[in-house]
């Protein structure tokens, strides 16, 4: 049987950058392909380039055994391959059927003459959609509003908005990106069942757990050019990392046992709204001490942006108590937080932590640029924080031309770096930074490594375990399950802004905080962790 | 978003020190930072000609009309100097806006606050009577820029507090400053006694800004001799601890070059043959030698000698002031704290906010600043061309809205807004003569400036016409912000 798909020698740049580099790659019926790499090694431009939104600059693509030139989505949908995009291309408003239909409706016979006027047919594209979805196991219903959807089941409208097109070959943009770890494993079992009945499934991922889970072939990318395929049964977890990066990786963490000290942050029932005035974080009690790594585990939009954001000064706090040092920081500003050397990871690097028009080397003293060594009353002075940045540039392995590259020019993960650098570099008693007023130093990290290679987050992760050791007490906010569980000391668990448990991390498995992320509450709570409560 | 960075153009695989950055020559820098704007400017002035040609239908038109505007503005008697009498506002006008634009505002409001900060200097100009230049002067126009950031305070005040977006209200504000200054002229700062014109007091005589013919004689006072020579004094006091300042940065090659070398206090410390020696407070000595010499040197030499002794040339002081507000922008924006804080609401208030920088004390203060400058812009008119020394009522400007397209030209940068002034200035002054000799009328002119405001606002479009490449994507940053952004 010919292969479902095949890109041969596929070339493919951009200014400046060789995106694909005479890349092969070769997806067999039935079978679940799973593509790894790091961002920019080029798999989503393999992919776009196969789903007809890009055009190679070079190679052959071949579906079923047949050369083909795919000139766009639409052409790629009537041969028979859809993709569900990584941010889904859903209309909130509509129903699932709408949503489904929209592109390709379905007209009632009868009012067809009046052409583009032609009412829809929406009952039969409801019963194909309830066929679909019994036969591939993708509980869905038709009539919903897809903005009332949860994002697990709006994903799989997506899915059915591809089979509904006929897909007989689906790629998956990082499907689990937004799932908790039981739903990506329905939806694996979803996926199992497609190929059953004969679709092929591309599958990219950067998580390696995943692809062993659920992939036949294993292929990686590494800076636009295809490293290898594997079976999984040959594959370590070790060398697929390996091949990704191109040298060793340090998967789990390194990490002694932690030390904890004094409470450096408290807070008491801490009650949080959001933009629309809704209680996003309700009653949260959290305790950390000097010398460990409180992770705060959940799924994305439970409450772990505003709790962020009060903790650190950026949204007021609706009720509730917080003290730093045994200081009362209810009402604290981001400045304040500075002055005590409290260092910030923000969530969302683009739009808190650093301004992307400036040059590295004013991101490196975005907090500090107003006290020595950096300014002298109003003068800035430039020799000493072009000094600064050149030695964070180069402690913290920044890949830049210069520190005077625009921010906006550099990869996620070196920006990242940037905001890592400056953050723990100012963090009191870490280094450069003088041990003001005596506290023991605060790492609020959120989402510290979202989206970035398994190079980066190796480092970054590294960086905040020495911090950890030499003192600091870190709260860690990530939707990483992976990333919670190798850094933390202790684990708490966020659910529609509670905290529903604080576990020991040494203890906690994986089925456990699955089901805490899923809002299943613990029937025994560990004693010892009272905080855990509702507030 | 965990999706953006995929956007970004990955530079990990660059070595560490090639392409960008300071690595590009200089001449290079220079050469791609002028291409776009002279690009917008020769397109303008290309269409120019086409619709001079189409409305007059002879070819020769557009040459003289050309001629007649390049005349106008340079060659004919007066015709420089004139220029640079026009472009003196539009650099304060103009600097007033980049300053919005760097914090993120659009002050489309700079020509209110021009006749705010003009009615402001004509107010005090009269009310300060009998004190010498060298104290009035100063005051006339504090209170001139006082009055423009005032009027340019409150709708930043209402921005920062209520989310009121400027571009409405300093427009709204716009309107009220025009009827309030006409009423202040033909009501409580009427001119008593005068005849048929309706206009405000003459200001005192130490209020005026000197035009350049008239500076021996006004030297005579020994009063203004110190005056300047204090002035001078303090700019040289500023040179010399900017150069000691520089000089730091490089110790070793300083003492390689010259057998000199700064330290921090502003000493300095001069090696020769093996035995050195300290100058202390050097930057302090030479200001004092310069102010004294001035004092004492100047009078005597301008009475000698004087470049300006066309009697009807108006070229005034106001061009040392508008030069010495360029680097001063310049220098607040990119070398101090101040300016960097600006700089960050403006790039990003969310990182801003996230750094411990107040948004409302740097919306508040940069809607101020452009304010004062505008203010400052009103204030040279009054005090420094205008023929009555007083500020006339149905005084005309529309250089408020030609700033707009300044700054933008410019690319808000303090010196590209020196030039893109001086040439808006010639446009503005050579347009009657082009009108005059060749029948094209004269708003041709801002047609012209028209179309650099829009191929500089939409440099998608020189782009394309010139088939050139993707640019930086900073130089496009957006200029201002949606509403409530």
């Amino acid at each position: 049987m010919p292969p479902a798909l095949q890109a041969t020698g596929v070339i493919k740049r951009f200014p400046g950058v060789l995106a694909n580099d005479h890349v092969d790659f070769t997806l067999a019926q039935g079978e679940i392909h799973a593509l790894l790499g790091e961002n920019g090694a080029g798999k989503s431009t393999l992919m776009n380039i196969l789903y007809g939104l890009y055009q190679p600059d070079a190679g052959q693509i071949s579906v079923n055994g047949q050369l083909v030139k795919i000139v766009s989505p639409h052409d790629a949908i009537a041969r028979g391959i859809g993709m569900v995009h990584q941010h889904f291309m859903l209309v909130p408003p509509l129903t699932v059927t709408e949503n489904i239909m929209l592109g390709q409706e379905s007209l009632m016979g009868a009012t067809k003459v009046f052409g583009r006027l032609a009412m829809l047919d929406r009952r039969t594209a409801a019963g194909r959609i309830r066929e679909l979805s019994r036969q591939y196991g993708l509980a869905v219903d038709p009539d919903a509003t897809v903005g009332d959807l949860p994002v697990g089941a709006q994903q799989r409208v997506e899915i059915i908005k591809a089979l509904y097109r006929a897909a007989e070959i689906l790629i998956l943009d990082e499907p689990t990106a937004v799932l908790t770890p039981q739903e990506a494993d329905e939806l694996f079992v979803i996926m199992r069942g497609m190929v059953k009945q004969g679709k092929s499934i591309v599958f990219i991922t950067h998580k390696l757990r995943e692809v062993f889970a659920v992939a036949d072939t294993i292929s990686v990318m590494r800076a636009g050019a295809m490293v290898g395929s594997v079976k999984p049964a040959q594959a370590t977890r070790e060398l697929l990392a390996e091949m990704m990066v191109g040298r060793k990786v340090m998967l789990a963490i390194d990490k002694s046992d932690a030390h904890p000290g004094a409470v450096v942050l408290q807070t008491d029932g801490l009650q949080v709204l959001d933009d629309r005035r809704h209680v996003t974080v309700d009653g949260v009690s959290l305790t950390v001490r000097s010398g460990e790594i409180l992770g705060v585990a959940g799924v994305q939009g439970n409450g772990q942006t505003e709790l962020a954001e009060a903790l650190t000064g950026l949204r007021r706090l609706a009720g509730g108590k917080m003290t730093l040092n045994d200081h009362d920081a209810t009402r604290v500003t981001p400045r304040q937080l500075v002055e005590a050397g409290v260092g910030h990871v923000p969530e969302d690097r683009h739009k808190h932590g650093l301004v992307l028009a400036f040059p590295v080397r004013d991101n490196i003293v975005l907090c500090t640029y107003y006290r020595p060594p950096n300014s002298h009353g109003v003068a800035l002075d430039y020799a000493a924080i072009e000094r600064q940045a050149a030695e964070l540039v180069r402690v913290f392995d920044v890949r830049t031309p210069s520190i005077h590259t625009t921010t906006a020019a550099l990869s996620g993960g070196n920006q990242q770096k940037v905001i890592v650098a400056r953050e723990l570099s100012r963090m009191a008693g870490q280094g450069a930074a003088p041990d003001r007023r005596g506290a023991a130093p605060l790492l609020i990290a959120s989402q510290p490594t979202r989206g970035l290679d398994v190079g980066s987050i190796e480092f970054i992760h590294r960086r905040i375990v020495e911090a950890r050791d030499r003192g600091a007490a870190v709260l860690l906010i990530s939707a990483e399950l992976d990333e919670i569980m190798s850094l933390s000391d202790r684990i708490a668990v966020i659910y529609k802004g509670h905290i529903l448990a604080t576990v020991d991390a040494k203890t906690a498995t994986r089925e456990q905080l699955g089901l805490l992320m899923a809002g299943v509450a613990p029937a025994v709570t560990q004693p010892g962790h009272k905080e855990g409560g509702r507030g | 978003m965990a999706n953006s960075d995929k956007t970004a153009t990955p530079v990990n695989s660059m070595p560490r020190s090639s392409g960008q950055g300071r690595a590009l020559l200089p001449i290079q820098r220079v050469v791609d930072l002028l291409r776009m704007p002279l690009l917008a400017l020769a397109t303008a002035f290309v269409l120019g000609a086409v619709v001079i040609f189409l409305t007059s239908g002879r070819l020769e038109t557009v040459g003289e009309a050309y001629w007649g505007l390049l005349r106008g503005a340079f060659l004919k008697e007066r015709g420089f100097s004139e220029s640079l009498v026009a472009a003196i506002p539009y650099v304060f006008l103009s600097l007033g806006l980049a300053v919005g634009f760097k914090t993120g505002l659009f002050n489309i409001g700079v020509e209110g606050q021009f006749y705010m900060g003009a009615i402001a200097a004509a107010w005090a100009g009269q009310a300060i009577q009998g004190v010498p230049t060298i104290i009035n002067l100063p005051l006339v126009l504090l209170a001139g820029a006082l009055g423009g950031a005032i009027w340019a305070g409150i709708p930043g005040y209402l921005k920062a507090k209520t989310g009121a977006h400027e571009v409405i209200s300093t427009m709204m504000m716009n309107y009220v400053a025009f009827r309030l200054t006409e009423f202040l002229i033909s009501g409580p700062l009427r001119a008593q006694g005068a005849a048929s014109t309706i206009q405000t007091p003459r200001i005192s005589p130490g209020a005026e800004l000197w035009a350049l013919w008239d500076i021996p004689a006004r030297l005579a006072d020994p009063l203004n001799a110190l005056g300047v020579g204090l002035v001078l004094g303090c700019l040289a006091w500023l040179i010399a601890r900017a150069v000691s300042r520089r000089g730091q940065g490089s110790g070793v090659r300083g003492q390689a070059a010259g057998g000199k070398l700064q330290t921090a206090s502003g000493d300095t410390q001069y090696a020769i043959r093996g035995t050195s020696f300290v100058v202390r407070h050097s930057s302090l000595i030479i200001a004092a030698a310069v102010a004294l010499l001035a004092f004492l040197a100047l009078p005597p030499l301008t009475r000698l000698w004087w470049p300006f002794t066309d009697r009807y040339d108006r070229l005034h002081l106001g061009l040392v002031l508008a030069v010495l507000a360029a680097v001063g922008v310049w220098w607040l924006l990119w070398k101090t704290t101040v300016g960097f804080e600006l700089r960050t609401v403006g790039a990003n208030p969310n990182a801003a906010r996230y750094a411990g920088m107040s948004i409302t004390r740097n919306v508040v203060l940069g809607m101020a600043l452009s304010g004062a400058l505008a203010g400052l812009a009103g204030t040279v008119e009054v005090v420094g061309v205008s023929i009555c020394r007083c500020l006339p009522l149905f005084f005309s400007s529309g250089y408020g809205f030609d700033s707009i397209a300044i700054a933008l030209l410019g690319r808000n940068n303090p010196f590209g807004i020196l030039a893109s002034a001086f040439l808006f200035g010639a446009m503005r002054n050579g347009a009657d003569l082009m009108e005059l000799s060749s029948g094209v009328s004269k708003y041709i002119i801002s047609l012209i400036q028209a179309l650099v405001l829009l191929f500089v606002a939409a440099p998608a479009v020189v782009r394309w016409l010139y088939r050139i490449k993707g640019a930086a994507r900073a130089d496009e940053a957006p200029l201002t912000r949606g509403w409530g952004g």
